[in-house]
């Protein structure tokens, strides 16, 4: 990958999490909040994979596999309070 | 070649992670903003995953794998919870047009 490639990238993906991150503070209802907050994380395993594609390393698709689990944990139990209001029924 | 193919790929990722974050941004309601970020948020960080392994380290790509199967499996699942969650509160569905057939009246009238 060419350097200007990565730069571009990186710096477009940094104003798309921004973008998200505008939606999370001024959504109304949970919900859209929840739901930004996934694509944040998505877009956060993106920004790890560029990094860990330019500089040959792997660790930082670990901590890609983990950001993934959390997210998924925590936009089902988010999701079931908004709607049930307890996580265990 | 492998630098050139790479650009390629990535700037792929890059134009449908940037629709599917405007159609988060701009579209106005719950249900379609769950369309957008769920669909085109999956297609697009497979170009970033496929990407990556051109760097031919075969960690990288057993972590790529993995990170893989997990989004395929957990993308759907997470969404449907929203959507369900939506559902049970009964979110309305604002936007000129809208048709809620479920019988619970959560469109708005017109």
């Amino acid at each position: 990958m060419h350097p200007a490639m990565f730069y571009l990238a990186v710096v477009w993906l940094v104003a798309l999490i921004g973008a998200s991150a505008l939606v999370v503070i001024a959504a109304r209802g949970p919900l859209v909040r929840i739901l930004a907050l996934d694509t944040l994380t998505l877009l956060l395993i993106a920004l790890l994979t560029l990094f860990a594609q330019a500089t040959s390393a792997a660790h930082y698709l670990d901590a890609a596999l983990a950001f993934a689990l959390l997210s998924f944990i925590g936009t089902l139990a988010a999701a079931r309070y908004a709607s049930e209001g307890s996580l265990f029924s | 070649m492998l630098a050139w193919l790479t650009d390629l790929i990535i700037a792929a990722g890059l134009l449908i992670m940037t629709t599917a974050v405007y159609g988060m941004v701009r579209l106005p309601n719950l249900y379609t903003r769950l369309h957008a970020a769920s669909k085109a948020g999956f297609l697009g960080i497979i170009p970033f995953l496929l990407a990556a392994t051109t760097t031919g380290e075969p960690g990288i790509a057993a972590r790529l794998l993995l990170i893989t199967l997990l989004l395929t499996l957990t993308t759907p699942v997470a969404a449907h919870a929203i959507g369900r969650s939506a559902f049970l509160r009964g979110e309305r569905l604002e936007g000129s047009g809208s048709i809620d057939e479920s019988g619970h009246d959560l469109a708005e009238r017109r």
